[in-house]
């Protein structure tokens, strides 16, 4: 199956409409000029296991990338969510928070996880992988150590 | 704190998807079989698998506390049974799994529940085992189904040992919580009498008995079940209680950490190093308020850390085999049992909750 902006790779959609950071697997939506949106890509959450919770630091909390902006905790795991980018949170989706499986029946859309006002004086977004190419290859990647390593079902 | 729904299992198959054709297995056995996607917050080597029988009508017992009970709300696909999704595979193919990562296995249990089939079932499911792969298995078995001719049986087809879950360690409470209840009636003697026929059948140390810790027991009632097991050759294998919701008792509180450890400890010293209930001083609540012991054999003991470690039934080497990784609490608390060696770190919050300095004086 073809879409645009979309590309299939093993099964797992991939949006090929924003950025990726390549370690945490988080993608980020630029909305309008110093604003993203900030979630999971299906791998990332895949991987986890099956969702239990997800919470988020309140609005208003500074990011930093690196730096956790929340917490995700699935049936067997607990580990932070890791900004991509630095600036501020100016929105959290109550809605994932709520329902935590919202973040794995629709990764790119309703599951969103936060909205960010971006600190763009660090250039930070040009560090995340953007081009289609580049992302599909490395999605590709990940997918194949992550089977190998046994965190993917077979 | 909200939990989402629990999705649909990882084979949905025919119609029944029911045992023996179907069984359940515990979330960290499908991620360890590669059946389901997911990781462990630390990383250790698992090879405990639970298997768990599977019937339309769940269990017919009731137990208060229990995910399983009868008159827990809701279709039984949809339970969960201490509090995570247990996914329903096709026997067959479980098996061929086990087959495949048999070297990386160290302990298999069955788990039935009481149900007219259950026995046939796990007689069956444990023939389709053995023909195929090594690894030692245990069966904790549903008292109310089983007989002294089963146990002897189980035995011949390969079972080398034998869980009861007593779980309420009094008979005053096991009455309130597993027998005076809506669909309960079960009977304390009966359990006694099943423990007796399976030690006389499989012998000193291949029996053990699950209590459950936080049931409204005191910390005497739970020693003196240590010490007269200990001195049957009998294991007690300790669970915290970790309310299951919408059971009947999904509004009780988990026991304490510092109570849930002290409990560890002591049921280590009865069990490891020989100690008597005279050697434990007990407030007017029943809760242990000293340890006639040495600081220095305490200290010892904790340095280890086995006695923190889930107690289960070992690999066919005698190391852990049994370890049900966050099975009695959820990822982001707090580790009840450690399904590895307890790292320095982890000593030390234990050492603070423990308060040592108040026990020994």
């Amino acid at each position: 199956m073809e879409m645009a902006g979309w590309a299939f790779v093993a099964g797992f959609p991939l949006a090929l409409d924003r950025r990726y950071e390549a370690e945490t697997h988080m993608w980020v939506l630029v909305t309008e000029p110093g604003r993203a949106r900030i979630g999971m890509d299906p791998v990332g959450i895949e991987t986890s296991g099956t969702l239990a919770q997800l919470s988020f630091a309140p609005v208003g909390t500074e990011l930093a990338v690196g730096r956790p902006f929340g917490q995700l905790e699935a049936a067997k795991f607990v580990g932070p969510l890791v900004s991509p980018v630095s600036g501020v949170v100016l929105g959290v989706n109550d809605a994932v928070a709520a329902n935590a499986g919202l973040a794995e029946r629709d990764p790119y859309g309703a599951g969103w996880l936060i909205e960010a006002g971006l600190d763009e004086s660090g250039g930070e977004l040009a560090g995340l992988l953007a081009d289609p190419a580049e992302i599909t290859a490395w999605f590709t990647t990940k997918i194949a150590r992550y089977r190998l390593e046994g965190v993917i079902a077979q | 704190m909200v939990v989402r729904e629990l999705q649909a299992p990882v084979g949905t198959g025919d119609a029944a998807g029911v045992s023996p054709e179907y069984v359940r297995i515990s979330m960290a056995s499908a991620i360890a079989l590669r059946m389901h996607s997911g990781r462990f917050s630390r990383d250790f080597d698992f090879g405990g698998i639970n298997v768990l029988l599977n019937y339309q009508e769940a269990c017919r017992s009731d137990c208060g506390y229990c995910g399983l009970a009868r008159e827990r709300p809701g279709g039984h696909a949809d339970r969960s049974f201490i509090r995570v999704e247990w996914p329903l595979v096709r026997t067959d193919e479980l098996v061929t799994r086990l087959a495949r990562f048999e070297p990386a296995l160290t302990r298999l249990c069955i788990s039935m529940v009481t149900h007219g089939l259950a026995y046939r079932d796990t007689c069956d499911i444990t023939r389709r085992i053995t023909a195929r792969i090594g690894t030692p298995i245990s069966v904790l078995v549903a008292p109310p189904t089983i007989k002294r001719e089963r146990l002897e049986n189980l035995k011949t087809l390969g079972v080398d040992m034998i869980g009861v879950g007593l779980d309420a360690v009094t008979e005053d409470l096991f009455w309130r919580i597993r027998t005076d209840v809506a669909a309960g009636g079960l009977s304390w003697d009966k359990y006694w009498e099943v423990i007796g026929d399976a030690r006389e059948i499989f012998g000193p140390w291949k029996v053990n008995i699950h209590t459950l810790v936080g049931l409204g027991e005191t910390d005497k009632d739970l020693l003196a079940l240590f010490v007269a097991l200990r001195d049957r050759q009998i294991f007690s294998y300790l669970f915290c209680f970790n309310p299951e919701p919408d059971s009947r008792l999904a509004a009780w509180p988990q026991p304490p950490l510092a109570r849930w450890h002290r409990v560890q400890l002591a049921r280590h010293l009865i069990e490891a190093r020989g100690f008597g209930l005279e050697q434990f001083d007990f407030d007017d609540e029943g809760r242990i308020a000293r340890i006639r012991a040495a600081r220095s054999v305490l200290d010892a003991v904790v340095a280890e850390g086995t006695a923190f470690m889930t107690d289960g039934c070992p690999s066919g080497n005698g190391g852990p085999g049994c370890t049900r990784p966050y099975g009695s609490y959820r990822p982001a608390e707090p580790f009840r049992d450690y399904p590895f060696a307890p790292t320095p770190g982890d000593l030390e919050g234990i050492r603070r909750l423990l308060g040592l300095d108040d026990l020994i004086n």
